[in-house]
């Protein structure tokens, strides 16, 4: 019992160091250009410990900045993972990145799949080309498996086969969804 | 003795978050908003064919639902306050309304948030995040939890659900090895049940403290996300009115996530001292009134499994979920201890929940289960019943 009573101080100041030591990488991580697929990956693996992760839909922008305080707290994120979480809800909410048929974007550069995928954290929930989640399936054979209709109608309509779905809805052009199935379909 | 060590956790915990300059500067990406309302509610149906009332009459069907708003108030970056009322309709037709938590969490840096006032407190996992109707995966409660529902004639061996006082809660990263989740907190406590022997534990506080020790409890967990996360929680206090008789309980909880499937439980143990009393008798065949302490023990375990049916590819599947739960009870007041208290003590036995859950939106879920339990120590009720009931109810988080 003394032992305990003795090394029950070290224990936490050692893991206290460890958390210190690391603090910096998340720092970085917090500013660099990957902070959407971090959230999103953020995303998938604390919501689904309790629930079903839900669309970012289901609040908008304002309400979420004041129900991610308290999911940190339920989810033990740290403050620098509740951004990363909120820029990731921010990015699927967010109007300028809506870039539907009949949006004025149609004039923006058209990003390839990868770009694509990356911009929206697909790989927060599902496994592509041998990195990302398992919240959803993994979407390496998605295309063949499926056919391009189907991917084409999930990215328009997450919910259309699994009303449980959390998987957001991304307005995206039709060269945005073909880029990403061609994207899916290569090697 | 334990409760030094908890005290010397919160201390080291508290200096090593003031050392911490790692603040959570950024600004959010979100509009910052003030006022949010989430929440959850359930309407069910509970079939219970063997059920009587006091007068022996059919209670063949109950009817209950709830309504539970969330206000999410954001003061500033640093303070957010929340609050949880429950509004419920019992089976009697009457409304309930309790304050489920009320408190503020203040982020005191990146990885500490200090909360204070009424608040779900990190004991399991089950009370503080996976009670909520459309979280629990099964229409019913685990057959260790009272309250929150009823439990039917299992008498529950744990009620730690919420209370009053202060947490620390303070997330440790250890890079790619995980995460350490530490929660510890002093809260009012337990009160004493009026009645013989020192009457019960009594852990739904709504009065204040009734003595001048106040309880300490923590929870440590380790998170291998997104598949496991495995906490040890602990809670101590005092409860009878002279502060003498101590209640002390601990427990293991445990969670694995799978791309369809789930496994989750938890393993209970408790203690509580309680007075006696009993004549001896003496050699010379005179008998002497005696009075002393003794240890009374409660313990149990849950373990549910989940398995979503999307794993079969078939479309009409999708929104499909089944559920297998199995629960545990055991006590002294099982027959192993004779004495009066054995009614009061609450039946003890097992209880198996099979439920097939159809989810119409990812926080809206239809619950169909059944549920049968067995009771080891019949005697301890004045009305010993079957109990197998049958459940449908619509949940929904919103």
């Amino acid at each position: 019992m003394k032992l305990i009573k003795l090394v029950l101080p070290f224990i936490i100041i050692t893991v206290s160091a460890l958390t210190l030591s690391t603090f910096s990488v998340s720092a970085q991580a917090a500013s660099d250009g990957s902070l959407v697929a971090k959230g999103a990956k953020l995303y998938s693996e604390n919501c689904g410990r309790c629930h079903n992760p839900r669309p970012a839909e289901e609040y908008t922008k304002r309400e979420w900045s004041v129900v991610m305080p308290h999911m940190r707290a339920k989810a033990h994120m740290t403050g620098k993972e509740a951004l990363a979480v909120e820029a990731f809800l921010a990015s699927t909410l967010t109007a300028d990145i809506r870039d539907d048929d009949h949006s004025s974007t149609q004039d923006k550069p058209q990003r390839t799949g990868e770009e694509l995928v990356t911009v929206f954290g697909c790989q927060g929930c599902h496994i592509i080309k041998g990195e990302g989640g398992t919240l959803g399936p993994q979407l390496d054979t998605t295309v063949a498996d499926k056919g391009v209709k189907f991917v084409i109608r999930k990215l328009l309509e997450p919910t259309f086969n699994n009303a449980a779905s959390a998987m957001p809805r991304y307005p995206m052009s039709t060269a945005d969804k073909q880029a990403i199935v061609d994207y899916l379909k290569s090697e | 003795m334990k409760t030094k060590y908890l005290y010397k956790a919160v201390t080291t915990a508290l200096l090593l978050s003031s050392a911490s300059v790692a603040y959570a500067s950024d600004a959010s990406t979100l509009d910052v908003g003030r006022l949010a309302i989430s929440g959850y509610g359930d309407v069910g149906y509970t079939y219970q064919p063997n059920k009587k009332d006091a007068d022996g009459n059919d209670i063949q069907n109950n009817v209950v639902a709830r309504f539970i708003p969330i206000f999410l108030f954001q003061m500033s970056e640093k303070i957010h306050i929340e609050a949880e009322l429950e509004f419920a309709v019992d089976e009697n037709g009457e409304t309930e309304t309790v304050l489920e938590y009320a408190n503020m969490h203040y982020f005191f840096n990146d990885n500490t948030i200090i909360t204070a006032g009424r608040f779900l407190l990190p004991f399991g996992q089950f009370g503080a995040n996976l009670h909520p109707s459309w979280i629990n995966k099964a229409a019913s409660n685990p057959g260790i939890y009272g309250g929150h529902g009823g439990n039917g004639s299992m008498g529950g061996v744990t009620g730690i659900m919420n209370d009053t006082g202060v947490n620390i809660s303070n997330t440790w990263s250890l890079g790619d090895a995980g995460k350490l989740f530490t929660d510890f907190y002093v809260v009012s406590g337990p009160r004493q049940e009026a009645g013989d022997h020192g009457g019960g534990v009594d852990m739904d506080v709504k009065k204040g403290d009734n003595n001048d020790s106040m309880a300490l409890g923590g929870r440590v967990a380790y998170a291998f996300l997104p598949q496991w996360e495995i906490g040890l929680s602990y809670y101590s206090g005092a409860y009878s009115n002279d502060g003498e008789l101590d209640y002390t309980a601990y427990t293991i909880d445990f969670n694995w996530i799978g791309s369809y499937a789930t496994v989750r439980g938890e393993i209970f143990g408790s203690t509580a001292g309680t007075e006696w009393e009993e004549e001896v008798e003496l050699p010379d065949g005179s008998e002497v009134h005696e009075e002393f302490l003794q240890d009374l023990n409660k313990n149990g375990f849950y373990v549910q499994g989940t398995w979503q049916a999307r794993q079969l590819g078939k479309a009409w599947l999708n929104p499909i979920e089944l559920v297998l739960r199995y629960s545990k009870t055991a006590s002294d007041f099982d027959g192993s201890i004779s004495h009066v208290l054995e009614e009061d003590g609450g039946r003890m036995g097992s209880r198996i929940y099979y439920g097939i859950n159809y989810w119409l939106e990812p926080s809206a879920v239809l619950k169909f289960g059944a549920e049968s339990t067995s009771i080891d120590n019949e005697a301890a009720s004045h009305d010993p019943i079957a109990d197998d009931r049958i459940f449908l109810q619509l949940a929904f988080g919103f």
